[in-house]
């Protein structure tokens, strides 16, 4: 055990003289989320957009989904280890995608379906009003309306898989839980800090990134 | 048009239940809960050291997290707010695998350890949503306590804490079911529970060991789920279940 | 009864918010503290139940100053109606009208049957609502129970917050006429914020006229009406401060002031009874297109006749007379 100083000083030395390796870990985790989010959003978004124009699906989809919010992560990735080995793909990247995927499903609907939903009645009405198709409506009306809370969404799922991801690293996904997970072997707390504080840095900056593309994406006069 | 809506949900629902049925039957048919009958003892014995991490760390948690978020928001420390509703959203970017590795580098390895990660862990949660329910006690409904002489104890008591109940509920609703999933790490620093078993299964690409551990730990956190969501509307006063009701109309 | 001595209200140790306020509520006065917005109408009347604090000055509430009483305990003695959202969302109707009550330690018979006379007297079923919750009652329901819910201990002194504020206009006007009713019956001293001149007009004893935080006059509508004492006064009370006044006075005061003219039988004549306004005396006129109105008393004994010009004659007389 070391003193606070000392750890400090630990830390930035090991930060310093691993910084490549770090880098690569670091690649590895934006990989696996990035192309999780991805896929999560081609599923999430139109979902969602479906649930808004059938109640009935919206309950039983979101019910589903947060169902699967409450799967643990680590029970997850050991309930499709079995399942994903009928395929020869039961240990890497893949469950760890899938698991993510899932995770996402949640934020990703329920706020667009949410966002879609708390378009004012008189806007949708003077769109109708002036012949737009359902379609037209959806694409020239609706989403741009919903496009901050929808962001919103998206922002919630990368948070949440970037926490995530440093688990999958236990079923050989790779990513800075790597770091972490060498740091307990080892029983070395400045390996253990040095690759929390880089998935917190990652998701903090994530968080950032994510809010300035919710910020470009906004029409001017949806912003507050 | 109502009728299609209602039965291509109704669609959506049966294949989610066949395939929950299918994965099940497929379990059974190739023994994969086996462990669980052939070492009961064991199975109980992690499934009682799960349990035992998660409402240990949980009742600390809540004991610690609600008072805080009382006093915080407290008109005389609400500028002290800010701070604390920022380490609780920064904390939570910190993952609970990290968590639990620096307890025991603190603390060494053990159940006390794992506890206290997970105590840590939960606090977050349970401050920001005490913090935010009694935020959303509505300014007109305190002033209107205050000016008819109710103490700041009593309106604490009467208006704001019944008002902030369903937002505080949540909280814990949320962290416990985090704290279930975390417990299942805990094997790592030496705490036991139900993760044993899945670490095993993976290391020994075992999938009775995968099965017989994942698939009990799920079910604990959906029965630990639905048992809060149960809570929340039978602790909740009627009268404010019609309030949230008439707001989302 | 309530005696404001010199009250000022000083923000941010330069922001003037109320100045110099001198006046008296008598008991069993209902006084309208009237304004634009930001005139300190609000700020005033929470500083009378402590809600604000007073920078200079004092408020005596019957007799004894507020600055030196134990808050709770004269909170509890002053019944406090708000605009909305008063109601406590977690609590049945009967638990909410009894809070003070309760929290007084009354017995539950007595709570009881206090409930069900407030809740008679404001007009609503007490076994009907005892046990719903506000959100289960709509806008003018919720404002009925707000104000059951002030009388509950039976308090001498009432603050009211634009109780009738949020509501819409039919049922704004049955609640202030109710309310007119329920304060003939209990001669409460009441100090009630209002934005609305007519609303001011129709209810009040005497208003309050503020703007920035100084009183601009302290009168009887039918005073402020016809004699303001400013022209921020005349601008506020409106071009038809006349027509408005016209609803203050009762055909017995035309009565009383003037000669009624003798009563002559035609076919285009109608009676009226000399406890109305002139407001009705008029609008009967001009509406039904009768020449002349027969005054009566409650017993039906005839007194003489109204036209067009004696109205006419009688205002310019009282408005001549307050200029």
């Amino acid at each position: 055990m070391c003193s606070g100083g000392d750890l400090i000083v630990n830390l930035i030395e090991y930060f310093v003289s691993n910084f490549t390796f770090i880098l690569g870990y670091t690649w590895d985790h934006i990989k696996l989320v990035g192309l999780a989010i991805i896929i999560a959003i081609v599923i999430g978004v139109p979902l969602g957009i479906y649930c808004s124009v059938n109640k009935y699906a919206a309950s039983t989809i979101l019910q589903i989904a947060s169902i699967m919010m409450t799967i643990p992560s680590l029970a997850l990735f050991g309930i499709m280890i079995p399942v994903l080995s009928l395929i020869n793909e039961g240990i890497g990247t893949l469950p760890a995608i899938i698991a993510l995927v899932l995770y996402s499903q949640l934020p990703i609907i329920r706020n667009t379906y949410t966002a879609i939903n708390n378009v004012d009645p008189d806007i949708r009405d003077a769109a109708n009003g002036i012949g737009l198709t359902t379609f037209q409506r959806l694409i020239k009306v609706e989403l741009p309306n919903a496009m901050p809370l929808i962001m919103a969404g998206i922002r919630t799922a990368t948070v949440l898989n970037i926490g995530v991801g440093a688990i999958a690293t236990l079923i050989g996904a790779g990513g800075l839980g790597g770091i972490i997970y060498q740091g307990i072997l080892r029983t070395n707390n400045t390996m253990i800090l040095a690759g929390a504080i880089a998935v917190a840095v990652l998701a903090l900056i994530a968080d950032l990134f994510l809010r300035l593309i919710e910020n470009l994406f906004t029409p001017k006069g949806v912003k507050k | 048009m109502d009728r299609t809506n209602k039965t291509i949900a109704l669609i959506i629902k049966l294949i989610f239940w066949a395939l929950l049925i299918a994965f099940f039957v497929w379990a059974f048919a190739n023994n994969m809960f086996s462990k669980i009958w052939e070492q009961p003892d064991t199975f109980l014995r992690l499934l009682g050291e799960h349990i035992t991490i998660v409402l240990l760390s949980g009742a600390a948690a809540v004991l610690l997290a609600v008072p805080l978020g009382i006093f915080v928001t407290r008109p005389k420390f609400r500028k002290s707010e800010w701070l604390i509703v920022g380490i609780a959203n920064l904390g939570q970017t910190i993952p609970s695998l990290a968590v639990l590795a620096l307890a025991m580098g603190f603390l060494g390895i053990g159940i006390s350890a794992a506890v206290v990660a997970l105590f840590v862990y939960s606090l977050l949660p349970i401050l920001q949503n005490t913090i935010a329910g009694l935020d959303s006690v509505d300014d007109n409904m305190i002033d209107a306590a205050k000016g008819m002489g109710l103490t700041n104890t009593q309106i604490l008591w009467k208006i704001e804490l019944p008002n902030a109940l369903t937002s505080i509920i949540a909280g814990v609703r949320t962290a416990l079911v985090i704290n279930i999933g975390t417990a299942a790490l805990a094997y790592l620093i030496g705490a036991g529970g139900l993760g044993v078993w899945i670490f095993t299964g993976i290391r020994l690409f075992d999938n009775a060991f995968l099965m017989s551990g994942a698939v009990p730990v799920t079910l604990l956190a959906i029965v630990i789920d639905y048992l809060f969501k149960w809570l929340q509307f039978a602790l909740v006063p009627k009268g404010l279940r019609l309030a949230r009701k008439a707001q989302n109309s | 009864m309530i005696h404001f001595n010199d009250v000022t209200k000083i923000y941010n140790s330069n922001v003037k918010a109320i100045e110099n306020m001198n006046f008296t509520v008598e008991e069993g006065e209902l006084v309208i503290m009237l304004g634009p917005s930001g005139c300190g109408k609000t700020t005033l009347l929470r500083m009378v139940n402590q809600l604000e604090s007073i920078t200079k000055g004092d408020i005596m509430l019957n007799g004894k100053s507020v600055w030196h009483s134990n808050k709770i305990e004269m909170r509890r003695n002053i019944g406090y109606v708000i605009q909305s959202n008063g109601l406590f969302p977690n609590m049945n109707i009967e638990d909410n009208a009894m809070i003070v009550p309760n929290l007084l330690g009354w017995d539950r018979k007595k709570m009881r049957d206090r409930f069900n006379m407030l809740m008679e007297l404001v007009g609503l079923n007490p076994d009907e609502y005892r046990k719903r919750y506000p959100h289960e009652l709509s806008g003018g329901q919720q404002q009925r129970v707000g104000v059951a819910r002030a009388l509950a201990a039976d308090p001498p002194v009432m603050l009211m917050d634009e109780p009738f504020g949020a509501l819409d206009p039919i049922i704004r006007t049955h609640l202030q006429e109710e309310f007119l009713q329920i304060q003939k019956e209990l001669k409460k001293t009441i100090l009630f914020v209002s934005h609305d001149i007519d609303e001011a007009v129709k209810m009040a004893d005497k208003i309050a006229l503020l703007k920035g935080g100084k009183m601009m006059q302290y009168a009887e509508p039918a005073r402020m009406l016809n004699k303001p004492a400013n022209s921020f006064v005349a601008e506020f009370v409106g071009q038809d401060r006349v027509l408005k006044s016209m609803s203050l006075y009762t055909v017995r005061d035309l009565a009383n002031a003037l000669t009624l003219k003798p009563v002559i039988e035609s076919p285009d004549s109608q009676n009226i009874n000399e406890n109305l306004s002139l407001r009705v005396a008029i609008s009967k006129i001009l509406n039904q297109e009768a020449d002349q109105l027969i005054v009566e008393n409650d017993n039906g004994t005839r007194k003489g006749s109204i036209t067009l010009d004696l109205i006419e004659q009688f205002l310019h007389r009282e408005i001549k007379e307050s200029v």
